[in-house]
């Protein structure tokens, strides 16, 4: 990761959603995972934007699955985290977990 | 779900994303659909898909600004906009002494309109397929904007001109040997 850039938080969530899915994760199963823990409502075209962009900065990779009946015959787009989206997430993580750190008494009042 | 809604959402997503995310993208929707009809009622289902549709248009759109697809489009065919004005000019300009009837020089003017176009519509989609379809675009608002500025030419000619230019900027573009797509 470059020196001083961290990941958006719609980042986190997608490259989170994509380690806790494994070898399951692919946009329907990253949209659905995200709804369901965060509760909140996200679309299947932001999932696949962000998910281009974590691509295009070498974060995940994809590759192309068997083509199913229950999708109209069309493939999955499976996802994987790289070696660089495991430093990316931890670096993002690490820097929250530290600037919240001591405030976890303001922070529940919020 | 009906053919043309399904055939229209793939046209709005195959716009918008490269051909195999975007063949993924139709097929996670249609797969959670399938999944949600076996809890809701066909209605809601459809209210959903629609509304995944509609708020993945503004994201994916400008995703797609990012790759630079839609720049390189814009520029093509603004290029071939200006080129194909230029190329009348020049045709304009060496035809006109020709012939003294003002009948002819309209015909002659404008054919050299719809081979200025048809020419640039070809070199447009063979860079760019979108930016031929944004070109007949271009060229029809120019004419509604030319038209409404000045009235002088007949009426036929008027007509003509809002009708061919676009048409001739398709049919160059469809001997780029994209026939069947653009169309579409």
């Amino acid at each position: 990761m470059p020196r001083g850039e961290f990941l958006g938080s719609l980042e986190q969530i997608v490259m989170l959603a994509v380690m806790r899915l494994g070898a399951d994760a692919y946009g329907m199963t990253v949209r659905r995972e995200i709804e369901a823990r965060t509760g909140r409502e996200i679309s299947i075209g932001a999932v696949y934007a962000t998910l281009e962009r974590l691509e295009a900065k070498g974060y995940v990779s994809s590759f192309t699955g068997e083509p199913t009946a229950e999708r109209g015959g069309r493939a999955k787009r499976h996802f994987e985290i790289e070696a660089a989206g495991h430093q990316a997430l931890n670096a993002s993580q690490n820097a929250l977990r530290s600037m919240s750190e001591g405030l976890s008494r303001r922070l529940k009042r919020a | 779900m009906s053919l043309s809604t399904l055939a229209l959402s793939q046209w709005i997503v195959a716009r918008l994303m490269p051909p195999a995310q975007a063949e993924a993208l139709i097929g996670d929707l249609l797969e959670e659909r399938r999944l949600l009809l076996q809890a809701g009622s066909r209605v809601s289902v459809a209210g959903w898909y629609w509304r995944q549709l509609a708020s993945s248009v503004p994201v994916l759109l400008w995703a797609s600004m990012r790759r630079g697809a839609w720049l390189v489009t814009v520029v093509t065919a603004v290029a071939s906009f200006f080129a194909a004005m230029g190329i009348q000019l020049v045709l304009n300009s060496a035809l006109r002494p020709m012939t003294t009837s003002s009948f002819a020089r309209d015909v002659l003017m404008f054919l050299s309109f719809a081979a200025a176009l048809a020419a640039c519509g070809y070199v447009a989609a063979s860079i760019r397929l979108g930016a031929a379809r944004l070109l007949a675009f271009l060229v029809f608002a120019a004419t509604v904007a030319m038209l409404a500025i000045s009235t002088r030419a007949p009426l036929w000619y008027e007509g003509s001109l809002l009708v061919v230019g676009p048409l001739a900027t398709i049919a160059g573009a469809t001997l780029s040997g994209r026939r069947r797509r653009v169309w579409l």
